[in-house]
């Protein structure tokens, strides 16, 4: 333990700004300007832990930026399907999704071109860097569930939905994740 | 080095990497962004309408060939029998040749009637007919070897013995 009592997030709290009522909105206000109002109130603040998530799974900066503004580019032309329940579940959903398949396009395109190397290490601590290399045995997959369940609190159901997969799969995910992770840093 | 104790360590463990993990930039400014969305699909649309076009040209000098030039000539360049003269020879000795160099089976396709009044019947059989003009032909698909002999009135031949009379 490391007696840091920093409670863990929990998603949800920004549904309540995700929907935001339209009482006084002015007559120059058109319905696309108030459109992009709420989905900038509901999903702006979002953004910077976004973006951190990605470069949590994708372990890439400049390739998290790109797949965080692709994220809310498909975010805002889907708002008007998000059923307004827990806006940072959704936009988490999309970036993940957008990162597993990301990943895998630009690691091809990459190899190709010999580009190799990991640009968001140099500010972590060595004690952190240990699991931040460890994390680097899981696939993509493993390391987003293990993201939102041990930081975001997601529950294995609510990660299976994210991903569409059955709970039982997530747990599955999780377990052999945390395995690796242990054999990794104990190198065993 | 260090592993997690617990659950609760792991998740601890982690929330502070994420917490370092740099982050930037702002959400995408959507009305421009959507404008350089639609710039960016006709950068790609192009690709792909170049992309098509060379398919499609590649497709249509594949058919076109494949109209004018039938299956390769079995005297081709790099065919079977370059150059081999069967269209020198009657169809007896063409049989012959084809024999002598592995084309036990052959499809003969006899052609007759009067070039003239555009008047053309053919027939398939198995055995060389007597007489006509041979036409080299070409390995079909399933490896029988195809070819025609031009017995019809005003037929002149082809290749090197063209104009020849017709054996």
């Amino acid at each position: 333990m490391t007696g840091d009592t920093k409670p863990i997030n929990r998603g949800g709290a920004i549904a309540d700004a995700s929907k935001v009522s339209l009482g006084g909105v002015t007559d120059a206000m058109t319905p696309d300007l108030v459109r992009r109002r709420d989905f900038e109130a509901a999903t702006g603040p979002l953004y910077a832990d976004v973006v951190r998530r990605l470069v949590f799974v994708v372990r890439d900066l400049e390739d998290a930026k790109d797949i965080a503004q692709e994220t809310y580019l498909r975010a805002f032309e889907a708002w008007d399907r998000f059923d307004g329940v827990d806006a940072r579940a959704w936009i988490y959903t999309i970036a993940l999704r957008l990162a597993l398949n990301h990943v895998r396009g630009r690691r091809r395109w990459f190899a190709f071109m010999g580009r190799h190397g990991d640009r968001s290490t140099a500010s972590l601590d060595p004690i952190d860097l240990d699991l931040w290399l460890a994390m680097e045995t899981l696939d993509r997959r493993t390391r987003a569930a293990l993201l939102l369940s041990a930081v975001d609190g997601y529950t294995h159901g609510e990660i299976g939905l994210m991903f569409g997969v059955a709970e039982g799969t997530v747990s599955s995910w999780l377990s052999r994740g945390r395995a690796a992770i242990r054999a990794a840093l104990t190198g065993s | 080095m260090r592993s997690p104790d617990s659950e609760v360590d792991l998740g601890l463990r982690l929330s502070r990497i994420v917490d370092q993990l740099p982050t930037a930039g702002e959400p995408p400014a959507y009305l421009g962004h959507r404008q350089r969305r639609i710039a960016g699909l006709s950068v790609t649309s192009a690709l792909v309408l170049l992309l098509i076009s060379a398919v499609g040209v590649a497709a249509i000098s594949t058919v076109v060939g494949t109209l004018v030039i039938g299956h390769p000539g079995i005297e081709n360049p790099g065919e079977a029998l370059p150059n081999a003269g069967l269209e020198c020879m009657s169809p007896p000795e063409a049989a012959q040749y084809l024999a002598a160099h592995g084309f036990s089976s052959v499809i003969w396709e006899v052609q007759s009637g009067d070039l003239a009044q555009n008047t053309d019947v053919s027939t398939i059989q198995s055995t060389p007919p007597a007489h006509g003009y041979v036409v080299p032909g070409a390995v079909l698909e399933d490896g029988k070897l195809h070819v025609i002999v031009d017995q019809r009135v005003g037929a002149t031949g082809t290749g090197k013995c063209a104009h020849m009379s017709m054996p």
